[in-house]
């Protein structure tokens, strides 16, 4: 790809989510969610791999039914109410089809089976900006209706999606399925509190994008992709490895760790609003989730696999591909749970 | 607080920085000085019964007995894992040596964390060391699955902790252990007060292990390497008593009732695990089952919640911590001789070796509790309790001390006595190392019984 059509893809990529953020009309909106995806589709084919044109065209289908659904909803709510204002929805069956809409473009169940498959077809650092800048802007409209939407709603998607994040990723060998999988129980948690606290579902989302970015970067280092290829990882470069198996737990939300802060924070927060039952079944199925971020551990650092001695050497190479970010995410990932009053403190007061 | 946490903080740059054939004596001896300092918290003369407290951090007298079992317990385990990690790399012997003062960090902050939730962090901050220590440095494949038991069986009973605590947390607005037995419950008596209760005990009946939760225990155990076995059964298993303890005080007037079940529990569990300790042929299962034993007891003798309940308790913890790590040490030492767990295999070592037959009859006399040790003076004291409590209970509590006593006995027969196999005449003799770890264990559970004021809690 030339580097001028990839600088502009790049722009128009950033361009689509700013202006989404950065509109207060539905119309507005819709157009930086479609500058969004337009630009990240040729960047999804850059490798003609098969496979990736293939979750590339899955990709497209669901983005652009999740755009109709949008434009269709923000239409009627604007023919049945007059009102073209985000955060002024009120028609219910606009703000449930906006809702849905919404889940289908962050991949929340019931509606999340093209996010593995999208996420597994493509090269790492494409799922890492799927997982991550692509959540933003639907986030962000998000935010705006979530006052609107009907809460029950609201929490049967949350709940459902951090049960069936646990739940597919449990049988799943591949690491972009089962971090796709990872991805679809966060956002549940986002969900399950957004109606109670948008500050901390958007806390949320940050440290998920912190967690998940060095997940993604460990495994890119290696270049694994399934967990055959991580098991033997380790003689690459061993001190990242035993680090993925902390970041792996973090990600899982074990106390000492980053992870555990948002889960912390939402748990209070549902029982603050009197849902601890609400609170105790979202805790429980982070345990389904913790299964397979356990078995990755397992796999990338608590077991040495069998190698040939001609594989037990790589580590004495420098690495052939290095990123500044992976250091300051890690660090970020695995220590950032002392500083929450002071992160509580910028976030939500 | 800060002038032993300081010192546990620097072992990381002692650890990390020491030049490698001095690895593991700066390291045990760094430790070693830690854990002495550590001795100071026996001087408590403050007015409020607490040690050194702030607004963060304070111990008193039923946390710091385990806070300075903890601190004891890490140049013990560094002494006693360096046969089994002397053939790794060093940089891997820096990282086991890392995680076990890791753990030594988390422990103490654990016992002397002035806020419930600031425990509950701790408390489970230490999964994450105990899981790597088991699953990266046990030696069989089943040490995956015993990860796995032990991450599991511990995470279901806590996390219905964490929405408990923050349930209690939105109730009152804080949760700091000076004002929690002010606390009053509002409505004892709807389904939902009951099942916060058994949220708050449940994580900790789990982690004592209560009999019908402990099958992590022993797989964990018979998993972990030499180190992991004696940090769970000496200090992590204490955890979950030391827990229940602080949370009694908040729940109140329910425990009456509520409690039936799991008292009825754990004194059966006292009859069930000691039988099975009665057929077992694995060595190390053995001591963990007993292990399971004793920790009924001591559950027993806090859900009643008298003093001498109590007291009873935290003695009993502070001995059975010493005693069951001395006995993992040891089985220790036959394994790494005969690299087998089998006690049938591992028969009449006292011919070859006859100074370790005497540290195992010592160990295994501290087990089951004979008179001039603290073992005894816990367990006497849940007993009369527990009788006081109802007197039926004696039939299983005696029953409990005698199985312990059969097995005990049988443990000593079976490793010690017998004749010697033909295969064990090339063995190595015991090591300098061995009998000072031992010399280590059991001294302490000796002098205790002349001081036992130092660890028996509130009742001073």
């Amino acid at each position: 790809m030339s580097p001028y059509v990839f600088t502009l893809l790049i722009f128009n990529l950033g361009l689509g989510t700013t202006m989404t953020f950065a509109s207060s009309h539905w119309l507005l909106a819709w157009m930086g969610l479609e500058i969004n995806t337009l630009a990240i589709i040729p960047l999804m084919t850059r490798q003609h791999h098969p496979r990736a044109v293939e979750a590339t065209t899955k990709y497209f289908l669901t983005q652009a039914t999740a755009a109709a659904l949008i434009l269709f909803a923000s239409t009627s709510n604007a023919w049945l109410t007059g009102e073209w204002a985000i955060n002024q929805m009120s028609h219910p069956l606009a703000t449930s089809t906006i809702m849905l809409a919404l889940a289908l473009k962050l991949g929340l169940a019931p509606v999340h089976f093209w996010m593995p498959e999208v996420i597994q077809g493509l090269d790492l650092t494409t799922g890492l900006v799927l997982s991550t800048w692509q959540k933003l802007a639907p986030f962000a409209l998000l935010l705006q209706v979530s006052s609107t939407v009907n809460p029950l709603i609201l929490t049967l998607i949350g709940l459902l999606s951090t049960l069936i994040g646990g739940w597919g990723g449990l049988n799943q060998t591949q690491l972009r399925k089962i971090l796709a999988y990872s991805s679809i129980a966060h956002l549940g948690w986002m969900v399950l509190i957004i109606q109670f606290s948008p500050p901390l579902a958007t806390l949320s989302l940050l440290i998920y994008i912190i967690m998940t970015t060095s997940a993604f970067l460990t495994f890119k280092l290696t270049s694994s992709t399934t967990m055959n290829a991580l098991a033997t990882s380790w003689t690459k470069s061993p001190m990242m490895t035993s680090l993925a198996t902390l970041i792996l737990l973090s990600l899982a939300g074990l106390p000492p760790l980053t992870g555990f802060m948002p889960k912390w924070l939402i748990l209070q927060e549902l029982v603050k609003q009197d849902l601890p039952m609400l609170a105790f079944f979202a805790a429980m199925t982070a345990l389904l989730s913790l299964y397979f971020y356990l078995r990755l551990c397992y796999t990338v650092a608590l077991t040495s696999s069998p190698n040939t001695i001609t594989m037990l050497t790589p580590w004495r190479l420098n690495p052939t591909q290095t990123s500044p970010l992976n250091p300051l995410t890690t660090m970020l990932t695995l220590a950032l749970l002392p500083l929450t009053p002071a992160i509580l403190a910028l976030v939500i007061y | 607080m800060l002038k032993i946490l300081i010192p546990t903080f620097m072992l990381f740059p002692t650890i990390w920085l020491v030049p490698g054939k001095w690895l593991w004596t700066a390291t045990t001896a760094h430790s070693l000085v830690v854990a002495s300092a550590s001795l100071s918290w026996f001087k408590w003369c403050s007015e409020t019964g607490w040690v050194a407290p702030n607004l963060y951090l304070a111990l008193d007298p039923l946390s710091f007995p385990l806070a300075v079992l903890a601190c004891w317990l890490v140049p013990l385990m560094i002494i006693a894992s360096q046969n089994h990690v002397a053939h790794e790399p060093l940089t891997r012997q820096r990282t086991y040596i890392s995680l076990l003062v890791s753990l030594q960090v988390f422990l103490i902050l654990a016992f002397s964390a002035m806020d419930i939730l600031t425990f509950y962090v701790m408390f489970e901050a230490t999964l994450i060391p105990t899981l790597i220590i088991i699953t990266r440095w046990g030696s069989q494949t089943e040490r995956l699955s015993a990860g796995t038991y032990f991450m599991f069986y511990t995470l279901l009973g806590s996390l219905p902790l964490l929405v408990a605590l923050l349930y209690l947390l939105n109730d009152t607005g804080t949760l700091s252990m000076h004002t929690l037995q002010y606390i009053q419950m509002t409505n004892p008596d709807t389904l939902g007060t009951m099942l916060w209760w058994v949220a708050c005990l449940l994580a900790f009946l789990v982690k004592m292990p209560l009999y019908g939760v402990h099958l992590w225990l022993p797989k964990a155990h018979v998993e972990a390497p030499v180190a992991g076995s004696m940090v769970l059964a000496a200090v992590l298993l204490k955890l979950g008593g030391y827990g229940m303890m602080r949370m009694m005080v908040v729940l109140g007037p329910l425990t009456k009732e509520m409690a039936y079940p799991f008292i009825i529990l754990a004194l059966w569990g006292i009859i069930m695990t000691g039988s099975i300790c009665l057929r077992q042929t694995d060595l190390k299962s053995l001591i963990a089952y007993s292990s399971v034993s004793h920790m009924g007891l001591v559950a027993s003798g806090i859900l009643i919640q008298t003093p001498w309940g109590f007291t009873g308790a935290i003695i009993l913890m502070v001995a059975h911590g010493l005693a069951s790590s001395a006995l993992f040490c040891l089985a220790n030492t036959s394994y790494e001789r005969t690299h087998s767990r089998t006690m049938l295999l591992t028969r009449g070592l006292q011919m070859i070796l006859p100074l370790m037959a005497a540290w195992w009859f010592l160990a295994n006399l501290a087990n089951l509790a004979l008179p001039p040790l603290p073992n005894l003076m816990g367990e006497l004291m849940i007993i009369v309790s527990v009788f006081n409590w109802s007197s039926w209970t004696i039939l299983l509590t005696g029953l409990g001390t005698l199985i312990t006593a059969s097995y005990s006995l049988h443990l000593f027969l079976t490793t010690q006595r017998g004749p010697t196999p033909q295969h064990f005449i090339s063995m190595d003799p015991s090591h300098t190392r061995e009998h000072l770890l031992m010399a280590l264990h059991l001294i302490p559970l000796l002098l205790l019984v002349l001081k036992p004021e130092l660890m028996w809690g509130w009742c001073f």
